[in-house]
């Protein structure tokens, strides 16, 4: 069966190596269909280029906060009708469970389901703040690292960029103002992760601000 | 892997460890061509694994736990794409962002990473999944919700059209 140049697109798109083959052997003698198919591989070979790769010792720390402060949540969520008080109390956790014991209605006997909640919600705090600690920490260093070219000039841009990064340690340090009072608050925590992100693009955009224009 | 995987849709967290381990790279990777800078593409990364977590009652097993990962980081990045206005056609790329530079790099690189910006949606998702981060069609298809051959058939569109934006790109750097 003879290919002619007609058929080199229903080759390519079949794939079928042995169409392929003989899309191969007409380009041969086909100069048109020889640059066709070329730039069809050339393409295929230059994609793998687009993959990108970076290190970010931060991402997986945010994941896991994530995670964990969403089991945190979850079990209130999951269940917001089952019996009353306790289950309010298992979302408001254990560290103020002395307060609430004397608000409620103190129950018959000891869940062990719910103490074992409990526990679960105190380990998986210390992972939180342990996240938190280490995003936080990358932050931090981001920031020492911006704070010379923030103190060496005395641009509008820069001016801005100050402001900003004021308002954005306002709002942590109110968040963290808030966390003292509920340390198990996984909205809070969210909250100021989120912040803290916003830090982070503030600082990386004035990292990449071109120094002549500050 | 797969154990680790159907272990991590158990909400075991160390095995949601290993899922970030085992595709992260490869979710910024796909993140960042379809938002265009990097911190969206983390962004993106760590809204999918969330949505993971809280869906994981909903998995039917009908995929592999990692290309339901993809499936919602491709609908996260839809969404975000919409909220945050990006446009694809002006992809924000800058080669400074990344230490070391890509491995495997091509001179034909940056014309079809502008070339990529100026396909339609489904037709740069199809490529990307399949020429850029090596996807199967059947996974591309679950990825995506679309049949095996339909991502067939939309790859060689896509490659079709990138063949006419690059020789018009040649044509033009030619002439001038």
């Amino acid at each position: 069966v003879s290919f002619r140049c007609e058929d080199l697109q229903q080759a390519l798109g079949e794939e079928s190596p042995e169409r392929l083959r003989e899309a191969e052997a007409h380009a041969e003698t086909c100069d048109a269909c020889w640059e066709e198919l070329a730039l069809w591989r050339e393409i295929s070979a230059a994609a793998p280029s687009l993959r990108r790769e970076w290190e970010t010792s931060t991402l997986w720390p945010r994941i896991q906060t994530d995670l964990i402060a969403e089991r945190v949540q979850s079990p209130a969520r999951r269940r917001p009708g089952t019996v009353g008080w306790l289950s309010l109390a298992a979302a408001l956790l254990a560290a103020v469970s002395a307060a609430v014991f004397f608000v409620g209605p103190r129950p018959q006997r000891i869940d062990h389901a719910d103490a074992e909640r409990r526990l679960l919600t105190e380990e998986a705090l210390a992972q939180v703040e342990r996240s938190e600690a280490a995003y936080i920490e990358s932050i931090e260093r981001l920031a020492k690292t911006a704070q010379p070219l923030l103190e060496a000039h005395a641009s509008p841009l820069l001016v801005s960029y100050r402001e900003k990064l004021m308002v954005i340690d306002a709002a942590i340090a109110e968040c963290r103002g808030r966390i003292e009072t509920n340390r198990f608050n996984a909205y809070l925590r969210r909250e100021l992760l989120s912040v803290y992100r916003e830090k982070q693009r503030t600082l990386e955009d004035l990292m990449r601000e071109d120094k002549n224009a500050l | 892997l797969q154990s680790s995987e159907n272990a991590g849709i158990e909400s075991d967290l160390s095995a949601f460890e290993a899922l970030f381990q085992s595709h992260g790279a490869r979710m910024k990777s796909l993140a960042l061509n379809m938002l265009g800078n990097r911190a969206d593409a983390e962004d993106a990364v760590q809204e999918a694994f969330l949505k993971l977590y809280r869906s994981r009652g909903n998995f039917r097993g009908e995929a592999s736990p990692s290309t339901w990962l993809y499936r919602i980081l491709v609908n996260t990045c839809y969404d975000m794409g919409r909220k945050r206005r990006r446009h694809p056609e002006d992809p924000e790329i800058d080669d400074k962002d990344f230490s070391p530079a890509p491995a495997i790099d091509h001179p034909l690189r940056l014309t079809l990473q502008k070339a990529l910006g100026r396909l339609p949606a489904r037709q740069r998702d199809v490529f990307l999944l399949f020429e850029v981060e090596g996807f199967k069609h059947a996974e591309i298809g679950t990825i995506l919700g679309i049949p095996e051959g339909t991502s067939k058939s939309v790859l060689f569109d896509a490659k079709h059209a990138l063949q006419g934006f690059i020789r018009d790109e040649r044509r033009a750097t030619r002439a001038s």
